[in-house]
């Protein structure tokens, strides 16, 4: 279980996150949404240990992140972690050189699946492919937890179901999963878990599977109410 | 191979094609310059002994013997050993600032290596290192080869031979009198204040990215700070007790001061790595 | 296995009416073999987590059995099965007699209308 308690911090004087606290489990894609503001890619940053917070803590399976922690989490950002110039091949080189948990089979059945070459050079890839190269560079560790900042946004809508194929895949399966994301409408179906985000305060916190069936709501009517008050 | 071993092959890699440029331009550039030079004074020699039937001791005693001396005050000779420096100091910062900036942001990946953040610190500053060792074991080993050309193109009565030694000691205020100390002793304490000087600048660029604007000023602060540390016996005796430390004495104190300024950079890198950066 | 979900039902009962429909209208036969709740929940794409739950739900409804550790399979209990269809027809008049009701249509009328539409419909 991922563990936030009243985190805040601060850009400056300004707080991004004023006290968030929520949990994601293992086995369920947790979903943070948020219309507007930093504060999703700030959380993300702040569980990898990538961003310090000013209060409050973070807990991994009851743990503070540690180095070896990035066997067993990983974060797949809204942009390429690997240098321009490396090919795919290189990049899964340096996974396996770096990770114990790195599974080569998994990475390539994914890149056969999304159909890209080992040869393509990083740089030369379009915004659709270098998210695919970013989601199995995350995917093929083998670890509990993979967190994504905004894996639907700014691509094409092939790329967007592809992507979408991979949540309800094996490659997800019995993983703890934090996605962000400011639109929900194509996934509503496939999280467990949403997290209403607004100016640094988590707003709601529900099993989207419950909110159906207990108040015949959907995820965007949720966020309706709760945004327009 | 542990991680460290690793992120020191892979920062080397990074740097590999550019480092073999700067190679290729200094070699090329210095012979350029032995040509060039040799050529100048081969004409100048023809001209005089030929021409204006000047005897051969003569011109020797008018213009001097050729010698490698004559090259390595060159700007064919000293430019690219200018340019190497430059590009290894721009390169201390710009090892860190590349992983930050542009379209790819490889610090994401860096940090979140299952491994102590102290050892990226290390295998940069060890990169860092081996590229400017590299650097002068390569010039040194252009000398004899440069020398050989000289001695292909000027005729021995015209040529005053010199060693790897004697061209290093005769460039007083060249370049590569900077690079190779004379004696070991030099050699070493201006490496140890290379050394240092290179963490100490490492941990200025990690309270920069730590902290932004605000770690600019700290920055700086924090650099002041160190120099003054590092100089404090200097300026302890200067200021209360003129002449009260034997030069050794001095030597000991400021490889003590040295050690500490390093440790501390070091320490700060660390902290910064593991609580303060932001990617 | 296309199927357009809404969004203010609980996904599983959505899931779980597709595979009645399937059963009523014959399209999956008694002890036909059905896909792992991964294939379903690939297929569908929904959540892995849901696509387990309808399955958990059918069993115990009785509309789909699992042996040991082979793929669950539809149900061959007649009676089940013909509840199922029972359940869907009554369902389907309930929600016309409601419409019907609600612009106050005369019961004979409707039948002709019903007879008329279901002969012309079904000769096409």
């Amino acid at each position: 279980m991922i563990e936030l308690k009243n985190v805040i911090k601060k850009f400056g004087r300004k707080e991004v996150l004023k006290g968030v606290s929520f949990t994601a489990e293992k086995g369920e894609i947790t979903c943070l949404i948020g219309i507007n503001g930093v504060g999703k890619t700030t959380i993300m940053n702040a569980i990898m240990a990538l961003t310090p917070i000013n209060g409050g803590s973070i807990l991994i399976d009851g743990e503070k992140i540690h180095k070896g922690s990035y066997e067993k989490i990983t974060f797949i950002p809204d942009a390429m972690t690997m240098p321009p110039n490396m090919r795919i091949n290189d990049a899964f080189q340096f996974m396996a050189d770096f990770y114990d948990c790195w599974n080569q089979e998994r990475a390539n059945e994914m890149l056969s699946f999304f159909k890209l070459q080992k040869e393509d050079r990083i740089s030369n890839l379009s915004k659709g492919n270098t998210a695919k190269v970013n989601l199995i560079l995350g995917l093929a560790l083998d670890v509990d937890y993979v967190l994504m900042d905004e894996p639907f946004s700014g691509i094409d809508i092939f790329s967007r179901e592809q992507i979408a194929e991979v949540f309800t895949s094996h490659l997800i399966e019995d993983r703890g999963v934090i996605i962000t994301t400011h639109e929900i409408n194509d996934i509503e179906h496939l999280i467990d878990k949403a997290v209403l985000l607004d100016d640094g305060i988590i707003l709601k916190e529900f099993n989207t599977e419950e909110m159906r069936e207990e108040e015949g709501k959907s995820v965007i009517d949720v966020l309706r109410e709760v945004y327009r008050g | 191979m542990s991680r460290y071993l690793k992120l020191v092959n892979f920062e080397l890699n990074r740097f590999f094609k550019i480092y073999l440029g700067l190679i290729a331009f200094t070699a090329i550039s210095q012979i350029i310059g032995v040509i060039n030079r040799s050529s100048q004074y081969m004409n100048q020699a023809n001209e005089a002994i030929y021409e204006r039937g000047m005897a051969l001791d003569e011109f020797i005693q008018q213009y001097g013997p050729m010698s490698f001396q004559k090259v390595s005050q060159s700007l064919f000779f000293q430019g690219p050993i200018g340019i190497c420096i430059a590009m290894l100091l721009i390169y201390m910062f710009f090892i860190w600032y590349r992983d930050w900036f542009g379209k790819n942001t490889f610090i994401y990946r860096l940090l979140m290596l299952p491994t102590e953040r102290i050892n990226i610190y290390m295998a940069k500053a060890t990169t860092i290192l081996l590229l400017v060792f590299g650097l002068i074991s390569v010039q040194i080993l252009l000398l004899p080869l440069e020398s050989t050309v000289l001695q292909w193109m000027v005729p021995e009565e015209l040529r005053m031979d010199m060693s790897v030694n004697e061209i290093i000691g005769a460039d007083v205020f060249g370049l590569l009198s900077i690079l190779y100390p004379v004696t070991v002793i030099e050699f070493f304490i201006s490496y140890a204040i290379g050394i240092m000087a290179v963490f100490v600048a490492f941990t200025c660029v990690l309270l920069e990215r730590s902290f932004r604007w605000k770690g600019i000023g700290i920055g700086l602060v924090y650099a002041l700070g160190s120099i003054v540390i590092f100089f404090l016996p200097m300026l302890i005796e200067e200021m209360f007790f003129p002449y009260f430390l034997y030069p050794m004495e001095l030597l000991l104190l400021m490889l003590l001061t040295g050690l500490i300024v390093t440790a501390l950079a070091i320490w700060i890198g660390h902290y910064l790595l593991k609580n303060k950066i932001r990617v | 296995m296309n199927v357009t979900f809404n969004k203010r039902d609980p996904v599983y009962v959505q899931v779980i009416r597709y595979f009645k429909e399937q059963i009523a209208t014959g399209n999956f036969e008694p002890g036909q073999e059905i896909p792992s709740r991964r294939e379903l929940a690939n297929k569908m794409k929904i959540n892995p987590n849901t696509a387990q739950r309808a399955y958990k739900e059918m069993e115990e409804q009785g509309l789909i059995y699992t042996e040991r550790n082979l793929p669950s399979r539809i149900t061959r209990d007649e009676q089940v099965l013909q509840s199922v269809r029972d359940e869907l027809i009554l369902e389907a008049v309930g929600s016309f007699v409601t419409s019907v009701k609600s612009i106050n249509v005369p019961l004979e009328e409707v039948l002709d209308l019903v007879k008329k539409n279901y002969q012309v419909d079904g000769d096409k």
